[in-house]
């Protein structure tokens, strides 16, 4: 039995900790009923190619295979896709990349099912192939698809940059390039689903966003969408890999030919690696310019992002990117031009950071250059121009919500490391070189103009007088089940043991958005609320009615009850709960976040996403110790400082940023997917280097607490704005430490070796 | 589902041995397992040795230290023999895999599986440490770095199982050095390595010194070339280059996912620098 205070602004255990740490909680992975079968697919193994032949007589003979699907057992469009509904289920024609699937085998064991895939024969035709997004571009390039590999072409502009650039002092250039990332949750991709008499089809899934997934299903498979239930449980970890149709569309299609049996479908590590999606590579190139009072002018940026073979969400992860470019800076003058491209790469798709943590590497980076060549200092250089409430972003928005990058920077420049670096530095012993870096950034909230950010919350009153909260955005983790559960102990005076949270099911809970953009606490939040609100009220009004009051004021929810404070008479909530019929006993409330009202003229090829309005923004310090006798760089302390509105919960909100910073770490020093011609070098944990323990040093997390007043007790999303920092700041340090400029992360102790061994030449 | 057989003494392993002659045996099953799931390899059985009692123990024996070959990394690295015997194998064994690595794993079996990555190779090469080897009517001794080959192939004879470590009495080194290069901090596969062990004289010159490198070759690289500059001198900047110039000339690293072998060669004399900075 869950007990304890439920409230909002200060640390409340995460409400489902205790169920997890001892395994009862059921993830999707642990679902396994009775009369089971696996479904596997087979993946052409080519980066590029015609697809002649799939032959699956000898998958099909072996015993305990129930069925072996190709594409022309696919009914409906065999598209899926957010926006652009460009990659099949199954392939039937062309292979676009290496994990591309072919065949789908139904199977009485996991055994069975791995032979059968290994008996499958694909003859594929291949086809020239391309790899990287700029050669792509190129005039006889090989098409990966029938309207090119030109995914989105836009431009945001304000200003005249080209004029500006000549009214500049000093103006820097640099290019940045970073690779893949893998999302590398504990949890891989998995479901289970089955076909219900009346032909409708159950999935318990992890997935980040339930309500779309029936869209994809249905449009991929020409279901009615009212046919398809999901159900998301807690995730093993999603930081975006799950935002998008992974097994949903295969696993329903398995479910069709199952005869009603349940069907699993879990991707092992390697196929996670080779199938699932990644944070788009990137390649940008950056011209800014500055006056010499240290004033930021202009901006030119060319960025090139690599959707791989399909679209997933590119363009809209790259309109994300191209917002943000100018970093949280006041830059009157930019042009920022940016290319989603495809290429026979693995697909490209949502990440933690969303586009941002590509820009963020480049921006952060000029202004050191422009600080160094300014002689200023360049924390000071960026206080002067961060953002404030009423200034227009690089994208021409104006922003009149809570803007607090100012404090963020000011609480750096008072804590002790700021202040102490340089004797800290004097410190390092014989062969280690220490550096010190900053960065600013900023991570937009929400879906952006043009496809509204809601989310509905219904909330019931049981017949034995608790509350139930029917969530509708999955926790992968971040805490926001726990934050519902807080906002909802707040308003209605609850402790933990009168209050449920039913997790995400397209069955019970009401549509709403996905678990992701950073929208998830502060959508459904508000939503939330409201029906809380409405909830009160009716129960006051209700206890009146019964208590024979003639006003309603004086009544407040405790414990179990309704009081009339004046009288100090109770009413057992169950006793309230059982005068009124079910349709009485719940209410519904729906949100939907604001939007810009200024919309720039500009950025016209984003039909949706463009712009955002709700920002969080974070300064980060980082002390970094260099071997240079190996090149490896080791993170020794560091700072974030976090701005997101309120906190609901400062545990959380630690939480979250240590964990943002600790996947920024791996992205700076060693995370990568190793490509050749489109083959995955190190599709797994043995050779994709993520940070242990060990590499992750303690990391401090303030928070400076503005008041987002449109947000939920004041809050903004921060799941994703810490993730932003790391890499650049690290290169600062890095810098600092042995005056050389790194442009291609990771910094692996090979490459930080080169440079040196260059740089001493 | 693969038959595992758990023998308690060696009696019980020729036994089951006898019964399953293709049997893959092993011990922490940290490499063979994970080579299973590879389907790199398909044994019909397996023979786990950890349950052995004559396989495990740390002890002195003569004049220097018996291990036997189921002794976990773990066990080694808490042994106050090992600790204070042979530091520089608690220093590599500290940075062996993880703590879930190195409760399963134990040293015959970094040995056995011969990689030239293995953390305890490069000390005890070093140590110039001697295998064991039991088959069912006897016994044999033979140097470690006769006993390894090449990555994963040994001089281990049909019929024959690795039972003990044998390591000889150190030579009175003061200053005794342990560094692994790799990806990240803990976990990490070993890019290039280096065990040193130095008697240095009262004056500060080197009288006696081992070295071994650990993956910048196919098995583990000693460099007597290197040992020899060494000897007589000072540890100077001066000294350890030119040892290093040697060394670079003398290892024959590979390319692979983790590193290119300019910057393997690059480490194995950087490595050697080190012993500037070793407190001592």
């Amino acid at each position: 039995m869950k007990k304890g205070l439920l409230g909002v602004g200060y640390a409340v255990p995460r409400q489902d900790a205790w169920t997890k740490v001892t395994g009862e909680e059921k993830f999707a992975a642990d679902y396994y009923p009775e009369n089971l079968l696996w479904a596997g697919a087979k993946r052409a193994g080519v980066s590029h190619g015609r697809i002649l032949r799939v032959d699956v007589a000898a998958a099909q003979a072996l015993p305990g295979v129930v069925a072996v699907l190709t594409r022309k057992d696919v009914p409906g469009t065999n598209r899926q896709g957010i926006v652009h509904k460009d990659q099949p289920v199954l392939a039937g024609e062309k292979v676009r990349h290496r994990g591309e699937p072919v065949a789908l085998v139904l199977a009485e064991t996991r055994e069975v099912l791995a032979q059968a895939l290994a008996r499958i024969r694909v003859e594929i035709e291949p086809l020239p192939a391309v790899f990287d997004p700029e050669e792509a571009l190129q005039p006889g390039a090989p098409q990966l698809h029938e309207r090119g590999n030109l995914l989105l072409r836009a431009k945001i502009e304000q200003g005249q940059a080209d004029e500006a650039f000549k009214e500049c002092d000093v103006v820097v250039a640099e290019t940045f390039e970073v690779p893949f990332q893998e999302h590398g949750f504990l949890e891989t991709q998995n479901g289970l689903a089955w076909q219900e008499p009346d032909g409708s089809i159950v999935m318990i899934v992890s997935t980040q966003a339930p309500f779309r997934d029936r869209f994809e299903i249905a449009h991929a498979l020409g279901l009615e969408m009212g046919a398809i239930r999901v159900i998301s449980p807690y995730l093993g970890g999603g930081f975006g890999g799950k935002d998008g149709a992974t097994v949903q569309c295969l696993l329903a299609l398995a479910a069709m030919h199952a005869g009603g049996r349940p069907v699993k479908m879990w991707w092992d590590r390697e196929e996670s690696f080779i199938a699932g999606y990644k944070r788009h590579a990137a390649r940008l190139y950056y011209r800014a310019g500055a006056k010499a009072d240290g004033t930021l002018h202009a901006l030119h940026c060319r960025l090139y992002y690599d959707s791989g073979a399909y679209a997933h969400l590119g363009g809209e992860i790259m309109e994300l990117g191209m917002e943000h470019a100018g970093g949280p800076y006041r830059l009157p003058h930019t042009c920022i031009e940016g290319w989603c491209v495809y290429t026979n790469n693995p697909i490209g798709g949502a990440m933690r950071g969303f586009g941002v943590c590509q820009v963020s590497f480049a921006f952060e980076r000029i202004m050191d250059l422009l600080a160094s060549k300014l002689g200023l200092d360049p924390l000071d250089f960026r206080r002067r121009n961060a953002l404030q409430r009423g200034d227009k972003n690089c994208a021409g928005v104006t922003l009149v919500h809570s803007t607090g990058l100012v404090p963020c920077l000011e609480a750096i420049k008072r804590h002790a490391l700021w202040t102490d670096r340089e004797k800290w530095k004097q410190g390092a012993g014989p062969f280690k070189k220490r550096g010190v870096g900053l960065a600013a950034v900023f991570n937009a909230m929400g879906y952006g103009r043009g496809l509204p950010d809601s989310a509905i919350a219904k909330l019931e009153l049981t017949p034995e007088g608790k509350f139930r909260i029917y969530n509708s955005v999955p926790d992968m983790g971040q805490g926001n089940a726990t934050a519902f559960l807080q906002m909802a102990g707040e308003i209605l005076g609850q402790d933990a043991s009168r209050l449920e949270l039913v997790p995400p099911d397209t069955a019970r809970s009401l549509p709403s958005g996905s678990s992701s953009a950073s929208r998830t606490t502060y959508t459904f939040g508000n939503a939330l609320i409201r029906a809380c609100q409405e909830m009160k009220e009716k129960l006051c009004h209700r206890a009146a009615l019964v208590l024979m009051t003639d006003e309603v004021r004086g009544f407040a929810l405790v414990p179990g009850k309704v009081r009339h404070l004046p009288s100090g008479r109770n009413l057992d909530l169950e006793f309230l709960a059982g005068l009124f019929p079910e349709t009485d006993r719940s209410s519904v409330s729906q949100f939907v976040m604001p939007v810009a009202q200024d919309v720039p003229d500009t950025g016209k090829e984003f039909f949706i996403g463009f712009p955002h309005v709700f920002f969080s923004y974070a300064a980060h310090l980082v002390y970094v110790e260099v071997d240079e006798l190996t090149g490896t760089i080791e993170v020794r302390d560091y700072l974030a400082v976090t701005e997101g509105g309120r906190v609901i919960n400062p545990q959380g909100f630690e939480q979250q940023v240590q964990g943002a910073v600790a996947q920024g770490i791996g992205y700076a020093l060693m995370e990568q997917v190793l490509l050749h011609q489109g083959e995955i070098l190190n599709p797994n944990l043995t050779n994709y280097i993520l940070p242990t323990s060990r590499d992750i040093p303690g990391i401090e997390s303030m928070a400076v607490e503005t008041v987002e007043p449109t947000g939920p007790f004041g809050m903004k999303g921060i799941g994703e704005v810490g993730a932003n920092a790391p890499l650049p700041a690290i290169a600062a340090a890095l810098e600092d430490a042995l005056g050389l400029r790194l442009t291609r992360s990771p910094f692996t102790p090979d490459r930080v070796l080169g440079k040196m061994s260059q740089g001493a030449r | 589902m693969k038959k595992v057989l758990l023998p308690r003494t060696l009696c019980e392993l020729w036994r089951h041995w006898q019964d399953e002659p293709g049997a893959a045996i092993y011990a922490g099953g940290t490499d063979l397992l994970v080579q299973m799931r590879n389907a790199a390899v398909h044994p019909p059985a397996l023979i786990c040795l950890e349950r052995i009692a004559e396989l495990r123990g740390i002890e002195t024996e003569g004049d220097g230290i018996r291990i036997g070959a189921c002794a976990t990394h773990a066990q080694l690295l808490e042994s106050a023999l090992v600790q204070q015997r042979l530091p520089i194998l608690a220093q590599a064994l500290a940075v062996l895999g993880s703590p879930p690595i190195r409760n399963m794993g134990t040293i015959g079996g970094n040995i056995c599986t011969a990689s030239p990555a293995g953390d305890t190779l490069p000390p005890l090469y070093a140590l110039d440490a001697e295998v064991e080897l039991c088959r069912r009517d006897g016994v044999k001794h033979m140097a470690l770095q006769d006993f390894i080959v090449s990555p994963g192939q040994t001089r281990i004879d049909k019929g024959e199982v690795l039972t003990a470590i044998w390591v000889p009495k150190a030579e009175g080194y003061n200053l005794q050095h342990y560094e692994k290069a790799g990806q990240r901090q803990a976990l990490a596969v070993s890019i290039a390595s280096l065990a040193a062990l130095l008697r240095l004289s009262a004056a500060g010159l080197v009288e006696k010194v081992r070295l071994a490198w650990g993956s910048v070759g196919p098995t583990i690289v000693t460099c007597p070339a290197a040992e020899e500059a060494l000897v007589g001198k000072r540890l100077t900047l001066e000294t350890l280059q030119q040892a290093a110039a040697l060394v670079r000339q003398s290892v024959t690293p590979i390319s692979d996912v983790r590193a290119d072998a300019a910057y393997r060669r690059a480490l194995a004399g950087n490595l050697l620098l080190r012993l500037l900075a070793v407190p001592r």
